[in-house]
């Protein structure tokens, strides 16, 4: 039997609002669960949430922090979104900020320092962007010459990654700072300043928003012009939906899956780059500490838009800075917001047939 | 390395597999009907925390046990109803899980026992067996186990059985490569994997009360570790075989025994080294370098008839 | 009393209308058929009566009871069995795993499996190594081992969807032997087929369908095969509908095969080979495959397709046609001999090798392999050539709109526009798009046509008939790989034949040669 004539192009405009609707209500409801966890602890409401609020938005250097989180939460986002469009899914962001961490870290120690005209800066960003490409390109080079599954060969790559950072900061053959003061924690020295990246705002030495924030909306707006526009997008799209009628149109698949794989797994590297040298300045173990995955859900819940990861990585960038206050000012753990994203992601992923379901009419 | 030092290692090797083989088994059986459960490592800590729990209230390990199985039975329940009736991404709602677990049972752990807690929670006695503990080198670490341990090592076989010799054993495996012949058989697919996702969820959940009421008696904030995905990967590693996962486990139980081993015996072994090994091994695997694996054709995707 | 009795069913795929009002009652006892073209509403109606899909409107009854399945489970318990068109078995397990699936036992029993195959194979001839995998089966013995698996349960009610397709002569008159034989029994047998010659053969009664709906049912004593085709495509089949009532399979009926005499064949002997220096638009030489396994799949393989030439490829399916098919495409690397197009030589070339050197490929699986079906039609259509609407990376859609709606009036491609997916057009206009594609390549010399016509209507059959046709008047050669052997005989120039993956013989396409082309095609050749 020949399919149906439902058109997916024509009804587009018909089921957009649902694609925004249910991740809303998802968000309101689970809110509405964490707002009930935090008064059964017998905090006060008001409390909880004027320390919530105060973390997320209170004050410029809150909102900075909370965009800084964004920034990272959205480039692993934008990341699998690129290679979804070629239908892979790349679960393995962990591993591939880990790694670009890593390798920006000991860029930053070891021989950008002195580079002029930014490029002190700019060079440990491009060495980590390039350190998750591999990381990435890696699962995609299997994938094509081998047809491993990419969502177990990144998840692998990912608890592979995170004990390489660990022995980086453990040898003090690798990145670990020397043993000279009293107490030497696992952790790499402080990068030098130049390598640093600028604050946005320098007179201003209340907001900690840096350039990593123009580099994000640059990489948002590129992404979004490629699966959008492009020619190389609708080769992603043609790959990922049918890779040998792609390859008999002309398409070298196997390259396409690797490129794919690789610029997601640069725009992860360049995350947990821009993590290390715009907030934490050294690297510790577990500086990437969670991202990766949230910055995974945020792209997963996008449904593929650039737009929908930007919405969503400043979700869940301030709801990270908010809990974090709210546990240190009213003593509600920060768990509680851990409750709520875990509740909104099962929510949308259950209503995903809802939504497809009408996008099929 | 001593005899005596041998075995010690040994029976922790075994100790530290134990989990991963409760939740490798049940994870085994539920890929080979077509469902990841990529939430193992949530059910395992929110059994473990139900475990310590429900045993620090009543006073007995056995009620921490039924905790345990109701958590798994539960969580098993929901998730089966995600995946297989609503078809939702089972990655998604893997993750999902995880959050959502280690989001609750940290914040109940702290609600609970506060931040400090110190106090004993009750567990399984370790069986002495006599006879068992007279072999050399591997008596003491098979007859100094919980009556949990010989449970596990009891659901590896049961496992086997299940997927050779019995009816349902086929159509899990039919549902996991071709559910379309499956359900024109006259199997129900759905039933099928609800049954994978319950068997999985309950064994995971009986790894998770290891972990607290056998093990180490004891509840810390996101004690599995990532327990659950060493799980998935010994299944990856084990070829989807339940003997094989077996040897992937305890291979993995040695490794990070070893960890512990490698201060004490100042051997110049990078703990990292260790702790990566076993992933390192399942890329190999699953690459295709170590022999011939190839998962279940129809694993992560949902089955709509006529569809 | 009729043991099913079926009123007024209904179903709807989407905006397709697939059934609308059917009834039909099968007797205990009888063979009955249902005839129809493709895309009738026959596999949908054996899908409703075995639950694979539900019915929106009618209702069944088998053996006197209202019956309502809600899936294939519901249908077994009563005994009604199917072999579906695509095959349902599980390909890495054994047969008798297969057969021991969906069993009540709690513990496999293999013995009682044995057993019953053991049985089958006494009272059917129904014989297979219970131990061997699925997937190192050949197409007939799968055919096989899913009518053990239906007869191991003993039903009352057989379905058997289009099960000839895939078979062999031999083994086609077995498995119409096997119908008789149940039926006799005083088992019901649903057989659907669109080759009247096997329906002369078994059938009690027929039921013709068209577009949904009953056309009519006939006792087949003393039936007039003209009347059952008018039925089936809806008007009377003249003689110039040759190729139709050649698909439709009417043997030896020469007032509708044989009186049309290859229309639009160019003059014989225009350049005998030996004069004829043009370089070929296609050579192959020694052209082996072997698969993983170290199968033979195509053995050495040597042929020629001149300028202004269609070359049919005659054989049962499976006889390495499908490969040969692949490894032109580029989708299969050979593992020795030589392929020159247009005298460039691409052994192992890559798709958009053998594209650029001027050869159009339409293939044997159009949804797999010609087409994206979620992207547009202009999308498909350019996918191979998007630089040409692309500039600094970036697609000029409009302009890529533009052209393809060009190009499908050409073709006569009929969808509302080319922005709608490729899936929303009917199987005819997909593979109309498909040649527009590769018919619209630059340079050309060749094009491949492996099983053009499979599961079109017949417009659109005629359709592909004339692009091919057109093709050889523009001087390209054309390679035409086909099951259909009257549709070879109808459009090709020369027909070569495979048997077991080796070109066994070659013949002139007249309607003369065709019992001897069968005659190889199934192993007995004389060349």
């Amino acid at each position: 039997m020949g399919r149906t004539v439902g058109s997916k192009l024509g009804p587009l405009r018909a089921y957009l609002p649902l694609q925004i609707v249910v991740p809303v209500l998802a968000t309101v409801a689970a809110i509405a669960v964490g707002l009930v966890i935090i008064a059964s602890t017998g905090t006060p409401l008001e409390d909880a949430l004027s320390a919530f609020w105060d973390g997320m938005a209170g004050d410029i250097f809150n909102i900075g922090a909370s965009i800084n989180r964004a920034i990272s939460l959205g480039l692993v986002g934008l990341g699998f979104i690129f290679a979804n469009r070629a239908n892979l899914t790349n679960v393995g962001g962990e591993g591939q900020m880990a790694v670009g961490g890593m390798f920006a870290t000991a860029m930053a120690l070891h021989g950008a320092a002195g580079l002029p005209f930014g490029l002190a800066y700019l060079v440990p960003l491009a060495v980590g962007a390039l350190a998750g490409a591999v990381w990435g390109g890696f699962a995609g080079v299997l994938k094509a010459r081998r047809d491993t599954n990419e969502v177990i060969s990144t998840l692998l790559l990912t608890f592979i990654a995170l004990p390489l950072v660990y022995w980086s900061v453990q040898s003090f053959n690798l990145l670990r700072k020397p043993m000279s003061d009293v107490s030497s924690l696992p952790e790499s020295p402080e990068i030098p300043d130049t390598t640093k990246l600028p604050l946005l705002l320098p007179e201003d030495q209340t907001s900690p928003l840096h350039v990593g924030l123009p580099l994000a909306i640059l990489a948002v707006i590129v992404v979004a012009l490629i699966l959008q526009k492009s020619a190389f997008g609708l080769k992603l799209r043609a790959v990922g939906l049918n890779s040998i009628a792609a390859r008999r149109a002309g398409i070298r698949s196997g390259s396409l899956i690797i490129v794919a794989l690789a610029v997601s797994g640069a725009l992860g590297g360049l995350a947990g780059a821009i993590m290390i040298l715009g907030q934490q300045y050294y690297l510790t173990s577990s500086f990437s500490s969670g991202y990766g995955f949230d910055g995974l859900v945020v792209g997963l819940l996008s449904r593929g838009s650039a737009v929908g990861v930007v919405v969503g990585a400043l979700l869940f960038g301030f709801l990270r800075s908010g809990s974090i206050n709210m546990e240190i000012s009213a003593h509600v753990p920060a768990a509680v917001v851990l409750i709520c994203q875990g509740l909104i992601v099962i929510a949308i992923a259950a209503s995903a047939i809802l939504i497809d379901r009408r996008a099929r009419r | 390395m001593t005899e005596d030092q041998l075995a010690v290692f040994l029976a922790s090797s075994l100790r530290l597999a134990m989990p991963i083989i409760f939740a490798s088994m049940g994870e085994l059986l539920s890929e080979r009907a077509g469902v990841l459960n990529l939430s193992l490592d949530g059910i395992m800590l929110m059994a473990a925390f139900g475990a310590a729990l429900a045993s620090w209230a009543t006073g007995d390990a056995w009620f921490g046990l039924l905790a345990a199985v109701v958590i798994g039975l539960v969580i098993g329940v929901v998730q089966a109803v995600l995946s297989v009736n609503l078809r939702a991404n089972q990655l998604v709602v893997g993750i999902g899980f995880n959050i959502l677990a280690l989001g609750a049972t940290t914040f109940l752990y702290r609600e609970i026992f506060g931040p400090l807690s110190r106090d004993t929670i009750p567990g399984f006695a370790r069986l002495e067996f006599g006879w068992l503990a007279s072999i050399p080198v591997i008596g003491p670490a098979l007859s100094q186990q919980t009556g949990l341990a010989y449970l596990g090592l009891l659901l590896v076989i049961v496992t086997w059985a299940l997927l050779k010799y019995t009816s349902f054993g086929l159509a899990v495996r039919a549902v996991g490569e071709d559910p379309r012949a499956a359900d024109q058989a006259g199997i129900s697919v759905a039933r099928t994997r609800y049954l994978g996702v319950l068997y999985a969820a309950v064994l995971a959940a009986l790894g998770g009360a290891f972990m607290s009421i056998a093990d180490s008696n004891t509840f810390t904030e996101d004690m599995t570790k990532g327990a659950g995905y060493l799980a998935i990967t010994a299944v990856i590693f084990g070829g989807w075989d339940p003997w094989r996962t077996l040897a992937a486990c305890l291979l993995f139980g040695f490794a990070t025994a070893l960890q512990f081993l490698v201060p004490a015996m100042n051997l110049d072994i990078p703990v990292a080294v260790l702790l990566m090994l076993p992933y390192l091994l399942a890329l190999f695997a699953i690459a295709g370098f170590v022999g011939k694996t190839r998962q279940p054709a129809a694993l992560t995707l949902p089955f709509e008839r006529g569809g | 009393m009729a043991l099913l009795e079926i009123t007024g069913l209904a179903k709807q795929f989407g905006p397709v209308v697939a059934l609308d009002g059917v009834s039909l009652t099968v007797e205990a006892g009888e063979v009955h058929c249902l005839l129809g073209e493709n895309g009738a509403g026959k596999s949908t109606l054996c899908n409703l009566i075995f639950g694979v899909h539900r019915p929106d409107a009618g209702a069944m009854a088998f053996a006197g009871r209202p019956f309502a399945p809600a899936g294939p489970a519901d249908a077994l318990r009563l005994g009604i069995a199917m072999v579906h068109q695509h095959f349902s078995l599980v390909p890495n397990m054994t047969v008798a795993e297969n057969l021991m699936l969906g069993r009540a036992d709690a513990v496999l029993r293999l013995g009682d499996a044995l057993a019953g195959l053991e049985r089958l194979a006494g009272e059917y001839g129904l014989r297979v190594d219970p131990h061997r995998v699925i997937e190192d089966l050949s197409v007939g013995e799968r055919q096989r081992v899913e009518i053990i698996k239906c007869l191991l349960g003993n039903p009352r009610l057989l379905v058997l969807d289009e099960p000839t397709a895939v078979l062999q002569h031999e083994e086609i008159d077995a498995l119409l032997g096997i119908c008789r034989r149940l039926a006799e029994n005083g088992k019901a047998v649903i057989l659907v087929t669109h080759k009247l010659a096997e329906i002369a053969k078994v059938a009690a009664r027929t039921t013709v369908l068209r577009q949904g709906r009953v056309v009519e049912t006939v006792s087949m004593a003393g039936a007039d095969m003209r009347a059952l085709v008018r039925s089936m495509v809806g008007r009377d089949v003249k003689s110039a509908d040759a190729v139709l009532a050649a698909t439709i399979g009417i043997e030896g009926d020469g007032g509708a095969a044989g009186t049309a005499p290859a229309a639009g064949k160019p003059v014989n002997g225009r350049a005998s080979p030996a004069q004829d220096t043009r370089v070929p638009a296609l050579t192959i030489e020694g052209l082996t495959y072997r698969d993983a396994d170290g199968v033979a799949r195509l053995d050495a393989v040597s042929l020629v397709v001149k300028p202004g030439e269609i070359v049919g490829v005659a054989g049962v399916e499976g006889n390495g046609q499908t490969e040969l098919g692949s490894i032109l495409a580029g989708l299969t690397g050979p593992t020795s001999g030589s392929i020159a197009i247009g005298g460039k030589a691409l052994a192992g070339a890559t798709p958009r090798e053998i594209t650029a050197a001027g050869a159009g490929i339409v293939p044997e699986d159009r949804h797999a392999v010609a087409m994206v079906p979620d992207l547009s039609i202009a999308e498909n259509l350019f996918l191979g050539m998007l630089s040409r609407f692309s500039r600094f990376g970036l697609l000029d859609r409009g302009r890529m709109s533009a052209s393809a709606a060009e190009l499908m009036r050409e073709f006569d491609v009929r969808a509302p526009g080319p922005d709608l997916p490729m899936s929303s057009l009917s199987g005819g206009n997909q593979q109309k798009a498909v040649l527009a594609r590769e018919l619209s390549l630059p340079n050309m010399v060749f094009l491949l046509a492996a099983q053009p016509t499979r599961g079109l209507d017949v417009g659109a059959v005629e359709a592909v008939y004339g692009r091919i046709r057109s093709a050889r008047e523009r001087g390209l050669g054309v390679l035409l790989i086909s099951s259909e052997l009257d549709e070879l005989i109808a459009v090709s120039d020369r027909i070569v034949v495979m048997y077991r993956g080796k070109v066994v013989g070659q013949m002139t396409s007249d309607p003369a040669n065709k019992e001897a082309i069968g005659a190889m095609m199934s192993g007995h050749g004389h060349v």
